[in-house]
């Protein structure tokens, strides 16, 4: 799959009508929206609960850090989870 | 058997509501009992929290009816549900706009009869389109995410570019063009609402068109009748699996429809059990879990955990018994029966198919304290 186009400066934020929370039942994070709950993996869980502001840029780096991995590696994970949530609807990006 | 955890609870916490569409899904009898308190939806609205519960739709009748609505909305965001109103818009003015929002209600399904007046007043057989157009403004004001629901059928079908359009222009995120499903007044209405197969033909490009084009601006979810279908559908994703409803007086159903379609399946009620227990243990929601109850040709299907053997209520409707296959499977030994309606309406002659069509009436079920 190739790596969607999203910029750096680009700040994803949660859609209207989303929300973020912890599933009680198993600890994990969960999007609750109009149509249905989707259940993040560990990856999705650390970019979403990012998505407040800061920039793709500054959450790649600031992951790459916590996992120790080389940002430009991280940053095509990054960008197709985003783009993946944006096509659900469930981030916008300004 | 081991129960899954359960993902949402369908709140109809009133069988009263100003319209009477021919096409609704509630009962069409109704006992006398007495609808459910505030405290009592409270427990349960916890219960169901406890269970797994995630979302949660306030549907009816016409939710609004109740006056402890923002109250067990509040209760249901207090238990960190998500909360849908399913509404009909009747009763929704700006001060109770702002009451819900301020109690937490993250979205609204508000249901369109049709996209012009007389012929959606018609069908309501109540006067409420104007309103409705009111509503859907009121709602995007608030600043609550819309959806749209237009329920198809054959009177309506040939205006659906006009509805999308209306939807457009309301501003909704996602619209539904939902052909009714014939359980409940529907079933009994059948003749004066299946589509004709031109229709059905016409109607999906249209709604195909439309998708594509509002891609990324409006999401459509068009649900075809399934009678013209050949696999029936993934009926709740399974009995039991993910959805639960309780009903105004307490019942708690593993589909809305089932205590009018299944009369030989008896149902546990809130007041005398636990969610839990009921969800786990009962009898009901035991009845059509997993794969182990399909007949053939079922239980050797490779489809059959995919559509999990079709509709329950569908089966009983049709063929007299919950436990056969969902008839609208091109494989059921009942097939025959689905296809005698769909040719009879699509003959040069269709006989028994009259324009008229009987009005839900207001149920017998008695207000709650509130």
């Amino acid at each position: 799959m190739q790596t969607p186009t999203i910029a750096g400066s680009a700040q994803p934020r949660l859609a209207r009508g989303v929300r973020l929370q912890t599933d009680s039942k198993t600890g994990n994070s969960v999007l609750l929206f109009p149509e249905g709950v989707l259940e993040l993996n560990e990856t999705a869980q650390d970019i979403v609960s990012r998505c407040d502001g800061q920039t793709v840029g500054e959450i790649i780096h600031t992951l790459a850090e916590e996992y120790d991995i080389d940002p430009e590696m991280l940053g095509g994970d990054v960008r197709e989870t985003l783009a993946d949530l944006q096509r659900r609807k469930l981030i916008e990006l300004t | 058997m081991i129960a899954p955890r359960p993902y949402a609870l369908l709140a109809e916490i009133t069988y009263r509501c100003p319209l009477h569409c021919p096409y609704c899904s509630n009962p069409t009898q109704t006992g006398n009992d007495q609808e459910l308190t505030t405290d009592e939806w409270t427990r349960v609205i916890r219960e169901a929290a406890a269970l797994g519960v995630l979302q949660i739709g306030f549907s009816g009748g016409e939710p609004l009816a109740r006056r402890d609505l923002p109250d067990l909305v509040r209760a249901a965001r207090e238990a960190n549900l998500y909360t849908n109103l399913i509404t009909s818009g009747v009763g929704l003015d700006d001060e109770r706009v702002r009451g819900l929002r301020d109690a937490g209600l993250d979205s609204v399904q508000l249901s369109f009869q049709s996209d012009k007046t007389d012929l959606a007043d018609e069908i309501a057989g109540a006067r409420a389109h104007q309103h409705k157009l009111d509503v859907a403004a009121k709602v995007r004001e608030a600043g609550i995410p819309l959806s749209l629901n237009f329920v198809i059928h054959r009177r309506n079908i040939d205006r659906l570019p006009e509805m999308i359009e209306l939807a457009e222009s309301l501003q909704a995120e996602r619209v539904e063009l939902a052909n009714v499903q014939f359980y409940g007044w529907a079933f009994l209405n059948r003749a004066a609402l299946l589509p004709t197969r031109d229709q059905v033909v016409r109607a999906r490009e249209i709604a195909t068109a439309a998708k594509a084009r509002l891609a990324g601006k409006m999401d459509i979810f068009y649900v075809l009748p399934d009678y013209y279908e050949a696999r029936p559908k993934p009926c709740l994703n399974g009995w039991g699996q993910r959805y639960l409803t309780v009903n105004p007086i307490g019942e708690v159903l593993p589909c809305p429809t089932a205590s009018s379609a299944i009369p030989d399946l008896r149902f546990e009620n809130v007041r005398t059990r636990s969610l839990d227990w009921i969800w786990r243990e009962s009898e009901s929601f035991n009845r059509f879990r997993g794969t182990e109850w399909m007949p053939e040709p079922c239980q050797s299907c490779p489809q059959r955990e995919i559509d999990f053997g079709g509709c329950r209520c569908q089966a009983a409707l049709l063929t007299g018994n919950a436990g056969n296959t969902d008839p609208v499977c091109e494989l059921s030994p009942n097939r025959a029966r689905v296809d005698a309606v769909l040719r009879d309406l699509n003959s040069s002659t269709p006989k028994a198919f009259g324009a008229d069509w009987t009005y839900r009436m207001n149920p017998k079920t008695v207000p709650g304290l509130v």
